[in-house]
This record gives structure tokens, sequence and C-alpha cells, in this order.
């Protein structure tokens, strides 16, 4: 069981370990660059800005290390940038294969199409893990370190939750690759949709009679400002994108099955 | 049982037919060549064969397995080898890791003797590999596991003429074991040196199916002949020789007589310049299938 997954996590685990050693270090720095800012004048900035800015970058408040890594990391790194990456990795698992010409050996393998894809997907746990345990312990360890302190129930609580948002996102590119013959055009298609989604529910979110547009998007069910500052969760948020995700997982099942290669 | 039976297979791709009714069966032990030219749908055959492809009706059983139902074909992959016509490697990964995962899922009973013919560079990343090693790693790939049956589309293309002829007795050897080889070629030469029958495919339907002797003894051969000036062959006489022209000094014939009443003939003359070579594969199907010559593609110079 799980040889794919395995050799596929294998083959990503040099640019894991290079993406997590990038975050951590700019996390690092973040945290670094809030010791020595000046938060009075960030906040009054902050607060000046538009509402739907405001909401696009998840800004509660600035002025608390909780609030200004809610931005800087978790709003920017986590539900922007790696929401984006996992769509991106996603939209080349089968598609990049195709292209490549990989996919007649594959396909010659004494395995079932759902399993090749479950496994293809499965690799991209580890990365999701990896990152959230480096970035998590880096954070809790530089916060003290700058003589700040941040809720460690919180920390965990705001990684832990993001997983179910960044698996959602790699099902949307699962999708994408199941579907197109181009790695390429997959990969920009999970990114674009990934990314518009984001912009919808950013844009929505004070527009009373829209609001529900907002609904469609996975960064509505997953907010590291709420969770970071003021410690609020609903779990249902995590079940709605678990069932995303399955949702999405199934339907591209169905599609691989029945494709020609 | 046999290795494969092939029924009234067809596929088509919006309008385009790739392959039209299919019918043939191959025999367990049997080296079969599936020859016909680029485009005509040898690789589609293939890629149904292995369940790549939905046929559009008609199917086609492996070591009888339905190729339309996975859960008997999965079981079925378990004995065959697959090496398709264009070889996808991971390009970061060593051909070491490669036949480590392959053997993960297939199981390896054959890798250590395999290397002893073939030898890729198995610690280097495939993004090295020159176009005859990455040959070599699908063809130890396609049958570390033992397979039953082999399916291999273009096996030879990209190998160098001498392990072409290791890979020929290879197969040869292969036969002795049992293994049923099913492989496609463009090129008759290659086909008729290690198969036992060929089937002939043209624009997507099956042409011919016979033993490879009484293929050859029908296909004959090419001759140029350039003789000196003045002189006049009468080839046109002879027994056997069809379709002969004149190009320049050049005369063109196809050959299916007795090899001795030609040279006997060629001796009396004097003779300048003289190939005999394979014919090609579009003026087989011409005159002995009794198609029309639609393309007129240069003439193959076999290698024999």
């Amino acid at each position: 069981m799980f040889e794919t997954a395995r050799y596929e996590w294998e083959r990503r685990f040099r640019g894991t370990v290079v993406i997590a050693v990038g975050m951590t270090i700019l996390t690092g720095f973040f945290v670094w660059y809030f010791s020595v800012l000046d938060t009075e004048s960030l906040q009054r900035m902050a607060t000046s800005l538009p509402p739907a800015m405001l909401e696009a970058f998840g800004i509660e408040t600035i002025a608390t290390i909780e609030g200004f890594l809610a931005v800087e990391v978790y709003n920017f790194l986590w539900v922007l940038g790696l929401g984006l990456y996992f769509a991106y990795t996603a939209g080349g698992l089968i598609a990049g294969d195709i292209e490549r010409n990989r996919m007649d050996l594959l396909a010659s393998f004494p395995v079932s199409r759902s399993r090749l894809l479950f496994d293809k997907y499965g690799s991209l746990l580890p990365p999701i893990v990896v990152f959230n345990v480096a970035v998590g312990l880096v954070v809790y360890g530089s916060v003290a370190a700058i003589g700040e302190s941040i809720d460690p129930i919180h920390l965990l609580l705001v990684h832990a939750l993001s997983i179910p948002y960044l698996l959602a996102c790699a099902a949307i590119g699962t999708v994408f690759t199941v579907l197109l013959d181009r790695a390429d055009t997959a990969k920009r298609g999970a990114v674009g949709l990934v990314f518009a989604l984001f912009l919808l529910d950013s844009v929505t979110a004070n527009a009373e009679r829209l609001g529900w547009v907002g609904n469609l998007s996975p960064t509505q069910y997953y907010d590291p400002s709420e969770i970071l500052v003021d410690g609020t969760y609903a779990l249902t948020d995590s079940g709605v994108l678990l069932t995303i995700t399955v949702v999405l997982l199934l339907s591209s099942q169905t599609i691989f099955k029945r494709r020609d290669i | 049982m046999d290795a494969i039976e092939v029924t009234e297979l067809t596929k088509e791709y919006g309008s385009v037919r790739a392959v039209d009714s299919l019918s043939f069966t191959v025999s367990e032990g049997e080296i079969f060549g599936y020859l016909g030219p680029n485009g005509a749908g040898k690789t589609t055959t293939i890629r149904a064969l292995l369940g790549l492809l939905t046929p559009t009706s008609g199917t086609a059983r492996v070591l009888g397995a339905d190729v339309r139902e996975e859960a008997a074909l999965i079981e079925a992959k378990r004995h065959i080898g697959y090496l398709p016509a264009t070889l996808g490697f991971d390009e970061a990964v060593t051909g070491r890791r490669v036949l480590d995962y392959h053997a993960s899922l297939k199981g390896d009973y054959r890798r250590d003797e395999l290397l002893e013919t073939f030898t890729p560079p198995l610690d280097r990343p495939i993004r090295e590999y020159s176009t005859g090693n990455t040959r070599m790693l699908g063809i130890i790939q396609t049958f570390m596991h033992d397979p039953d049956l082999v399916i291999m589309d273009e096996p030879t293309a990209g190998l160098d003429p001498l392990k072409q002829e290791e890979f020929n007795e290879f197969i040869r050897a292969e036969r002795r074991r049992g293994t049923t080889i099913f492989f496609s070629s463009h090129v008759l030469s290659e086909v008729r040196r290690v198969c036992d029958r060929v089937g002939i495919l043209r624009a997507g339907r099956l042409v011919g199916l016979e033993e490879i002797g009484a293929l050859l003894d029908r296909g004959g051969k090419r001759v140029h002949v350039v003789p000196s000036d003045g002189d006049s062959l009468g080839v046109a006489d002879l027994d056997g020789a069809v379709d002969v022209t004149t190009v320049g000094e050049e005369i063109q014939f196809t050959y299916t007589g007795e090899y001795n009443t030609l040279l006997d003939e060629l001796a009396g003359h004097d003779v300048r310049d003289i190939e005999i070579s394979e014919p090609a594969l579009e003026d087989v199907f011409m005159h002995y299938y009794g198609t029309e010559h639609e393309t007129n593609p240069p003439t193959e110079t076999a290698d024999v």
C-alpha cells in the first residue's frame, strides 16, 4: 500500500525542505520586525484602510503580535501563499504525468486508477504537516525570544485548522489535473480559481446582499485572524472544508476512472 | 487460453476512426509482430489492450481479462510487461529509484539477471540518460517481474544496432522461456528477425495476418541495379520480378522469385552497382494486399 504516495513524497522531499526553510526564515524576520515596529502608528494606518482591504488581509488588529502574525504570516503566507501552492502542485499531479508520457507506465501497473490518484494526492499530506510544524515551532520560539507571548492553544489551532483548508485547495487542483492533459493549463487553472475565490470572498465580505458569493470560497471557512486574536473558531467550518475536499476528490476519481489516457 | 484476443475492436476520436473493428488472437508463447506505418493505429491498439483507452465498440482480452473491466485487468497486469513507445521517467530520480518503485508495485524477480544484458547507469539521475540508456531502463522494467505477456510499442527505436541485435537475441530467449510477446514496429526487417506471426495494420484496419515466412516470401526483396553503359538487363522477363522501373541508369524492381535465378541472370552482365534490400512496408501492402498507394514514402533501406 501507498507505494506511489511514498515515491511521490520522496520526490517532493527536497522541495518541501527548501520551502519550509524559506518560510521559517521569513516568519522569524516578521517576528523580529514586529519587535522594532512602532505599533501605534501602524495600527492608526491599518484602521484607515478601506474595509475590503481589511477583510482581504484579515486585519483585526495589527498592534499585537497575534494580530500582526495573523496578517503577515497566516493570511498572506498560509491562506494565500500555501493555498495557491497546493492548488498549483495538485494541478500537476496527473496532467504532468500525461503530458510527459509517464502515465503510460503508471497505468500499466497492477493498481487501480483510483489508488494512483489518491496516492498522488496523499503525497501532498507530508508537506502540509511539515510546513505547519516548522512554522508553528518557529513562531512560538521567536515570539518568546522577543519577549512577547502567544497563546499556544491558539497557535496550535491556527495551524491544525489550516490543514482542512489546504486539503481543499489541493482538491481543487486535483479536479483540474484529471480534467486537463496539459500540466501548465491545469496548474494555472487551479491557481486562478483559488485566487479568484479568495478575491470574491474579500470583496463581498462587506456587501450584505452578495455575502453568499463568498460562501463559495474555501477562504470563507478558515479565518486565522479570528482564531489567533480572539481564539474563536467553528468546527463546522472545518467540516465544510473537509466535505468540499471529499466531494472534489470523489468527482476527480469518477472523471479519472472514465477518461481515456 | 489465448494470451491476447481482440474482438471487433473499434476506437473513434470524434469522427476519426483510429482503429476499425480489429479482430485477431495471439497464442501463448508466440512472438507476434504488429506491423504498420506510423499513424496506422498500432499505439491505439496497444493502449486499448492495457485499458488506457476505452474501446468505442468491441473489446479485447489480455490473459483472459476483459480490458473494460478494471479489477480483472489489474489482476492480469501483474503478469504483463509493457514498454511504451515514448518512455516517460521522472527526470530527477535515479534509474535505481525508478526500478525500486516499479518493483514495489509489480515485483522484482529478474532485475539482476537483466542488468547483465542491459546496462543503464543506475545511480545517475534519468535526466543524464541517453536515448539508448532510457530504452534499456524501459526494457528492464518491462521484464523485471517475469511477465507472461509482454507488450512493446516500437521497442528497438533508439537502440544502437549492436544493442538491437542483443535485444533480438534476448527476445528469442524469452520465447524459449514461454513468454508471449506482442510488439509493434514499422520496420519489416526488425519484425522478420524475431516474429512467428505478423498482423499488418493499415489506416486502422487489419489488412494481413500471417506466418512470417509466408509474408517474407510474398514480400520479396527490393533490388536496385546499375548496369554498365549500354548493357540492358533482361530482368523484366524474370519470373518473380515485378514493378520494374528505370530511374536514370538505375533499374529498380521487387523480386519475389528464386534468388539463384536472379543471381544467374545478373552474373551474365556487367554490374556497376547493386543493392538488395528489404522492401518498404508500403510496397508490401501495395503488391500483396491490393491497397491503393496513397502516400509515396521513400523506399526504406533496411539493414539486412
